[in-house]
């Protein structure tokens, strides 16, 4: 009986223990990954400031330096997230909550959300004004960084 | 619940789902500009013990009978204005009747971040949810809190036709304002719990009672709205206000002695209609809580042609007389939800509805009160299913017709009603 107690309790912490490495090893790959913004070449700035780049993307400001700009998404993955937690501040799920409540009642629409980072770099790099973001390994060929300060 | 109520639910749930990967492209290109189409639709059975509910026969084997769905389209014409529409239809009960309505259409002009104009049938914004009251994916609940966003009356104050003024203005350091002023005129919901609950005949003819037709109610309706995005971290708190000036216009078939209908044109104006509340809204990690109150100060003058009957059953007719009347409601709500993981979440709110402030609160025929537990599933990410116990205290009795109606409830009224809601959601 003992033995049996001691084995469940020896799974149990192995298991919470497995657990706690995955998520670990979740998180720093996406933190060791990073997520560079990106811009169309017809974006003035060459940086942004936290603020902006979060207004951006909640639909509170659509120009930049004069210019007009347009929010272009993930539609998932680690970048995704790492990107709603560091400069929007919101889960996935408020976020598309959000933009639903704009697109449902008439008061604006649902960015656009692309699938890789690949497709994201070629949509920004085509559309003038557009801003995105990518996994910081990605290629950012056809487009600037910006600097987010 | 029987078993055939299980299979209807079931099939609904699995249809959403089964549609849900078919759905989801919605953009195409009309010449060269983008048109992005969105929809959603819902079905729910509700069961409840004693009261009939929303106009549903719920408190017998329960009711399937809350259905709706949208579907809109827009296009961003040019970066600063963009045009769309949306269409709605639902059938709740007697209410709807599947009879479609334009939900909203408007042409939107944004000037600058803090100037932005919108017109033609705007959704009007008042309070937190009133805009998006129909997108019920978007909550915890199955039904939002009935005190404030009553769906038998959802067409009261769900749009305007005229135009708003709205933008967001930060401050710095302490958040930012957004700011919406609209007016205009407001739509009648000729299908709404409105003019159901005034129109429909009693069970039995009564000597001096009588049956209403209405030709038409409506008019001017604005006001705006204050919403203040806090320096604290997920704290929002505002203001709205809402003046109507309403003209309703019909008949009253009055039964005489003999039992025969005399009818009697009339006529009610709005003196004053006036609506403030105010509301809050806060997340925490997982953790959601908002609430809301509101006044609602009515004047009216209602102008009738009296008249008089022999008892041999002829009547003649006196010249219009005048008669006010006032009403003072308040109402309100707390709510509180938590997000445990990517498909579940679980929350209760309390919403409180007085019909006459002035009288004894503790009433139930004064009060409605609901006490609410929810459960949300999220099946993928279009597709939903709540399950929602109500135990409501009271039904507002004649004062209001406001979720309970007395054609519904023949035999009168229980003081206490529980409600079984089984919502499911698909939109995409």
């Amino acid at each position: 009986m003992t033995n049996l107690r001691s084995n469940r309790f020896a799974s149990c912490v192995g298991f919470q223990l497995a657990a706690v490495l995955l998520i670990l090893s979740i998180s720093l790959s996406a933190k060791a990954a990073g997520v560079k913004v990106i811009a169309n070449a017809s974006v003035a700035e060459s940086s942004i400031s936290s603020g902006d780049l979060k207004a951006v993307f909640l639909l509170d400001k659509d120009s930049l330096g004069g210019g007009h700009v347009q929010p272009v998404l993930s539609k998932g993955g680690a970048t995704h997230e790492a990107f709603l937690k560091e400069y929007i501040g919101r889960s996935d799920s408020a976020l598309q909550a959000f933009y639903r409540s704009l697109v449902f009642t008439g008061k604006g629409s649902m960015p656009k959300a692309l699938g890789s980072d690949a497709e994201v770099v070629a949509y920004v790099a085509k559309t003038k004004g557009a801003i995105g973001y990518v996994s910081g390994d990605a290629s950012a060929e056809g487009v600037k960084s910006l600097q987010v300060k | 619940m029987r078993l055939t109520n299980y299979k209807c639910m079931a099939a609904a749930l699995l249809t959403a789902f089964a549609l849900s990967p078919a759905l989801h492209a919605q953009e195409f290109k009309l010449g060269t500009r983008s048109v992005q189409v969105h929809g959603f639709a819902t079905q729910a059975y509700l069961r409840s013990r004693v009261n009939n509910y929303l106009t549903m026969p719920t408190a017998g084997a329960g009711s399937f009978g809350l259905t709706d769905f949208g579907v809109n389209a827009s296009s961003q014409i040019s970066d600063k204005f963009r045009l769309g529409g949306q269409a709605y239809d639902r059938n709740v009960g007697a209410l709807g009747s599947w009879h479609p309505t334009l939900d909203w259409a408007v042409a939107d002009y944004k000037a600058k971040d803090w100037l932005e104009f919108r017109g033609g049938q705007v959704k009007t914004t008042l309070g937190l949810f009133n805009d998006t009251q129909d997108l019920a994916f978007l909550y915890t609940w199955a039904l939002l809190p009935q005190a404030v966003y009553p769906v038998d009356l959802r067409g009261e104050n769900i749009a305007h036709i005229g135009g708003d003024i709205t933008g967001r203005i930060p401050v710095k350091r302490l958040g930012k304002f957004t700011y919406t002023a609209f007016g205009g005129k407001q739509p009648s919901d000729m299908h709404g719990g409105f003019v159901y609950g005034i129109t429909s005949p009693p069970t039995v003819p009564v000597a001096k009672g009588h049956i209403t037709h209405l030709d038409s109610y409506g008019g001017t309706s604005f006001g705006g709205d204050l919403r203040w995005q806090t320096p604290v971290k997920g704290l929002l708190v505002g203001s709205s206000f809402l003046a109507k000036d309403l003209t309703t216009t019909g008949i009253n078939y009055y039964w005489n002695t003999k039992l025969v209908q005399v009818p009697s044109p009339y006529a009610k104006y709005t003196k004053a209609d006036h609506t403030t509340g105010v509301y809050a809204e806060y997340t925490f990690r997982n953790f959601r809580f908002d609430g809301e109150y509101r006044r609602q100060q009515r004047e009216t003058t209602t102008v009738q042609s009296k008249f008089s009957c022999t008892t041999a059953g002829v009547c003649t007719y006196a010249a219009p007389s005048t008669s006010p009347s006032s009403y003072d409601y308040r109402y309100g709500y707390v709510a509180a939800s938590y997000r445990f993981n990517k498909w579940v979440e679980a929350g209760a709110y309390n919403s409180r509805y007085i019909a006459a402030a002035g009288t004894n609160w503790n009433l139930p025929t004064n009060h409605i009160y609901d006490q609410t537990v929810s459960a949300k599933f999220d099946i993928d990410r279009f597709v939903d299913l709540k399950v929602e116990g109500h135990f409501i205290d009271g039904n507002g009795g004649a004062k209001v017709d406001r979720g309970f109606y007395p054609n519904d409830n023949p035999g009168g009224y229980g003081q206490k009603t529980d409600l079984l809601v089984v919502r499911t959601e698909f939109h995409f």
